[in-house]
This record gives C-alpha cells, sequence and structure tokens, in this order.
C-alpha cells in the first residue's frame, strides 16, 4: 500500500520518542552496549538500503555487501593513504560505490529473478576476490586500520575516537537517511519502484521504463549501502576484504526477512531482534548462526512478511 | 462512426515469426480515429501477437507500424505507451497487491514528469481528481480502497480497463475482455464499456460474437496469420469464406 493519509503526526511523534530514548540511552549503559548500539545503526541502515532494492523494487540483491565494502574501504583508504579529512571522505562513501552500482546495475537490472541474484552475487564475489589479492592496497584479509579526525560541521565537532560521540554521530546519520528513505518511498519514484515489484508488465505498460527505474534504485541503494559501510569503518577504525563478501549482503536479507520487507521500520525491527539474539546466544552457545537459521526457516513459513506484517495482520482482525 | 476516414493506426506488410513459424504474415491494416475495430479469428491465429507488435511487447521481423504518421515499429513498449498506446491483456494484469485507488493512481502518474524526488505524491492535486474522476468513471469511487486482488473477476476486468484508460490513450487495445465471464458477467462488461469507452478509438479482440456483432464498426479476420476478410460486421457475417473457417454454421 503506497498512498495512505494521516498518519504523518504519529509518525513523527513516535520517531521523536524513540530518537529521544536513544539519545539518553549512553548515560544508562556502558561503553561496551554503546558500541553494541553503534553498530546496530549501522546496520539498520544497510539493512533500509537492502529494503529499497528487494522489498520495495522486487529485486533480491546480494550484491550490497560489495557497496557496503566499497563504502567502508572510500573511507578508510581516503583517510589513511591520503590524508582526507573526515567529513569529505565520508561523504565520498555515497557518490562512489554509486558509480559501481551504476556499473553492475547497468547489466543486472535486465535479468529478473535467480538471474539477476546469481550476477549480484558474482560482482560481490569479484570485489572479494580483488579485495583479498591486492593486499598492498587493501590490506587483504588482515584489513586496515586508521584514526579519524573529529568530524567538523562549522563550529560543530565530535570527536570519533571517543565511543559516546561516535554513537551519537552514526545515530543522527542513519535518523537523517531513514526520513531521507521514507520521503523517497512516499514521493512519485517510490510509487513507480512499488509498482514495479508489484507487476512490470503493467508498469511498462502504462508507461514507466522499467529498467531505468530498477537502475535508479540499484543505484540509490548502493549509494546508502556504501554509508552504511563508511559508517562501520569510522566505528571499528578498521576495513577488511571480508568486508566485501557476498555473505555481508545476508545480514541485510535476514533482518529484512525477519522484520518484514517492503516497510522501513520491518529491517530496523529485525536488525535489532537478530543482533540481540546473536549477541545472548554467544554466550550459551557458540552456533548463533544456526539459530538465528531456524527463525529465518521459521519466519519464512509462518509469517512471509515479517514481524511487522504479523502486528498489522494482528491489528485488522482485531 | 467517427467522421472522416482519417488514419490513427496503420500496419505495413507486418510479419513476426518465431523460428520458422510465421505467426503474422504481411499484415496489412488501417484503423480510424473514433473506431471500433474488431481482431476475430480461430485460437493460434495471431490476434494476440499482432496486439502485441503494436504495443512494442514484441518486435516485427519485417514491416512498419505506423501511428498518428509517425513510425512506432522499434519502439520500446513504455515509449509505445507515451505516444498514446494503452492496452488490457488477455490475463488480467494489475498491481495485485494494491488498492484500486493506488493502480489508477499509477497509471494517471505515468502521464507526469517530474525533477524532485521529494514531493509528497499525495500533494499532487491533479493527478488525485484525475484519479478520482476516473473512479467515478469506472464506478470504482467505493471500492477504491479495497485491495484488487480482492476485486470479483469481472470486477478486476474493468479495473484493468481503467487503467489502460487512465493514461488516456488515443488508441486502446483490448484482448479478449469477456475471457473468463460468463454471459451475465459479459453483458455487464459490454454495457460498462459501452459507458466507459465512448468515443475511444479500439482495436477489441473477441470471441464472443455476441459482443464482437454488437460493439464493433468494422471487423478484421485473421487466419493463420494473415488477413482473411475485412468489413462491417453485416458483411462478415455473410461472408462465405469467413463461415468455413472460422464463424461455422451456428453463428451463420
Amino acid at each position: 500500500m503506497f498512498l495512505q493519509k494521516g498518519k504523518s503526526f504519529g509518525f513523527i511523534l513516535i520517531f521523536v520518542l524513540i530518537l529521544l530514548g536513544l539519545i539518553v540511552t549512553p548515560f544508562f549503559v556502558d561503553l561496551f552496549y554503546q558500541t553494541f548500539l553503534t553498530e546496530l545503526f549501522v546496520w539498520i541502515l544497510f539493512a533500509i538500503s537492502f529494503d529499497l532494492i528487494f522489498g520495495y523494487t522486487g529485486l533480491l540483491s546480494f550484491g550490497q555487501a560489495l557497496f557496503f565494502g566499497l563504502g567502508s574501504y572510500t573511507v578508510t583508504i581516503l583517510i589513511r593513504q591520503f590524508g582526507f579529512n573526515t567529513e569529505l571522505s565520508l561523504l565520498l562513501s555515497i557518490p562512489i560505490p554509486m558509480l559501481f552500482a551504476w556499473f553492475v546495475g547497468y547489466f543486472s537490472v535486465k535479468l529478473s529473478g535467480i538471474h539477476f541474484v546469481i550476477i549480484t552475487i558474482i560482482f560481490a564475489i569479484i570485489g572479494n576476490i580483488i579485495g583479498d589479492t591486492w593486499t598492498s592496497f587493501t590490506g587483504g584479509s588482515d584489513g586496515l586500520t586508521f584514526s579519524p579526525r573529529p568530524f567538523r560541521l562549522g563550529l560543530f565537532q565530535i570527536n570519533l575516537m571517543d565511543i559516546k560521540g561516535n554513537y551519537y554521530f552514526v545515530l543522527a546519520i542513519v535518523a537523517i537517511f531513514y526520513l531521507f528513505l521514507r520521503r523517497m518511498i512516499q514521493s512519485p519514484l517510490g510509487k513507480i519502484f512499488i509498482s514495479i515489484r508489484e507487476n512490470e508488465e503493467r508498469a511498462q505498460l502504462i508507461g514507466y521504463n522499467v529498467q531505468r527505474y530498477k537502475l535508479i534504485a540499484f543505484i540509490i541503494a548502493g549509494g546508502l549501502s556504501g554509508l552504511a559501510g563508511g559508517l562501520y569503518s569510522l566505528t571499528l577504525k578498521y576495513v577488511a576484504a571480508s568486508y566485501l563478501h557476498w555473505s555481508v549482503s545476508g545480514h541485510a536479507v535476514v533482518y529484512t526477512i525477519v522484520g518484514g520487507m517492503g516497510t522501513l521500520i520491518g529491517p530496523a525491527i529485525g536488525a535489532g531482534i537478530v543482533m540481540s539474539l546473536e549477541h545472548y546466544l554467544i554466550n550459551y552457545l557458540q552456533a548463533t548462526d544456526l539459530v538465528v537459521g531456524i527463525v529465518l526457516v521459521f519466519m519464512v513459513l509462518m509469517a512471509p512478511k515479517g514481524l511487522v506484517g504479523l502486528i498489522q495482520s494482528r491489528f485488522k482482525r482485531g | 462512426m467517427p467522421e472522416a476516414n482519417e488514419i490513427i493506426l496503420e500496419l505495413k506488410e507486418v510479419n513476426k515469426s518465431f523460428g520458422g513459424l510465421l505467426a503474422v504474415s504481411k499484415v496489412n491494416l488501417s484503423v480510424s480515429k473514433g473506431e471500433l475495430r474488431a481482431l476475430i479469428g480461430p485460437n493460434g491465429a495471431g490476434k494476440t501477437t499482432l496486439l502485441n507488435l503494436i504495443t512494442g511487447t514484441l518486435r516485427a521481423s519485417s514491416g512498419k507500424i505506423f501511428f498518428k504518421d509517425k513510425e512506432i515499429t522499434h519502439l520500446h513498449s513504455y515509449q509505445i505507451s507515451h505516444r498514446g498506446i494503452s492496452r488490457t491483456m488477455q490475463i488480467t494484469s494489475l498491481f495485485s497487491g494494491l488498492t484500486v485507488f493506488e493502480n489508477i493512481w499509477a497509471a494517471v502518474q505515468s502521464r507526469k514528469k517530474f525533477f524532485n524526488p521529494f514531493v509528497r505524491a499525495l500533494k499532487w492535486q491533479d493527478v488525485k481528481e484525475k484519479t478520482e474522476s476516473m473512479l467515478e468513471l469506472t464506478g470504482f469511487k467505493d471500492k477504491a480502497h479495497l485491495i484488487c486482488s480482492e476485486l470479483s473477476y469481472g470486477n478486476q476486468r474493468i479495473l484493468e480497463m481503467g487503467i489502460a484508460l487512465s493514461t488516456e490513450p488515443d488508441l486502446l487495445l483490448l484482448d479478449e475482455p469477456t475471457a473468463g465471464l460468463n454471459s451475465q458477467e459479459s453483458m455487464v462488461l459490454v454495457k460498462k464499456m459501452r459507458s466507459m469507452l465512448s468515443g475511444q478509438t479500439i482495436i477489441l479482440v473477441e470471441h464472443d460474437m455476441g459482443v464482437v456483432m454488437e460493439l464493433a464498426d468494422n471487423i478484421s479476420v485473421l487466419h493463420y496469420g494473415a488477413i482473411l476478410a475485412e468489413g462491417p460486421p453485416k458483411e462478415i457475417k455473410e461472408n462465405e469464406e469467413v463461415k468455413k473457417v472460422y464463424l461455422g454454421s451456428e453463428h451463420a
């Protein structure tokens, strides 16, 4: 459903409340959980960028890891090798992955279904192999570390070496881009993406250049995945070739399916639940992935629209 | 009947082959503005293929197609849509997970250019008004917020026509609108079509001869991909060759 009225006020209220909650959280939890939450925010951004291409446009891309990794490398290499400041390197972690997404998308969006899935995996694998072998530039599987300078915006400045500063920094950017994506989904462009997901043939017949719009969605998603990668490496002050591995895309797939695809809040909730689950389970057993896998299978069978879909249908019934 | 014979669509020597099979062979066809042209013929005669060639879903192997005096033979289907040709499918093709309102909206919106991706779609007053007037015309005003897969099959067929009409086409192609409907539902649909589509230039592919005879201004008969006969319904009814290959004795 893409045309809904009268929910703006409710949304703003909930959004502001959650944001306020997250702003005061660091005063109540220790550094470990602050880092945990910072990483969670990054994965939320990654998951919603994936949902733009999967949940809204209907293309299952396993190639998002490539753009995530490229964003991470953009930030790391610009700061470490070229001495760029933090602001500019993070800013560039959007357009550089976008250029690659344009290239990958140019070949991929012509394909549909399983062929699209496979070609995006292949591109991510190629990226991973290059990252692994070109060690002089990428650090290979050992990776690269760096120390970013404080992020400056006018008089405003945040020290990213400080965990709490880093937390607020990532929270602010993810919140901004959450709103950005929400607005885009409500725009005419978003309606076209949804139409394509619902029926490509019909969209084409009423005059939408389906391949062009798929490419646009893919490029935007690529840019946002890149930004998520850039934030991730800023948080960990580290990047490695494994960031490019296609299985990284799998995180976004799992979060989105568990939370509910085709919504923005779904992947965010999914990321929160799965990451918390993994975090608590690791105390008791090593095979956390196994449990996550079982949860995933359960969700796909019992609630294909994810938790959000489950809650929505409960609401409707009574 | 249309005033003057202003030709809107013209097919010249159009061929389409799939491997060795000639699905459409040397078809010449002209449709005038305001005309309702029926396309009839046995199964596999190439009727749907012909529509697919006109809308750019398939490319002609040879020959040329002109629409409003401009060649459209090699255009993509979304481009042809913007030139003013719209269609419905033999198997209903809707945005099935969306509401009736959203289905029509998507089609209305397609006529609009936009440069600001951050405008809220719902703030487009003109699109909204046009969508609402289309809902009125198609009779879906009180069903606007139903998910369209919840509609009855007959209503889905009507909705698809509404979507096709919402792009404001100069030529509308209807591929077996009564397929899968019982005779009563067909009657309702025909009645609806009369009120919805008056004045519209239409090519109608249809098996139900009652519907064809009632609606068509002219009929073209396709047989093995070639045009066998062409003329007003009365003439076609009495054409011996047509009787032999298609209408058979029970219709004669």
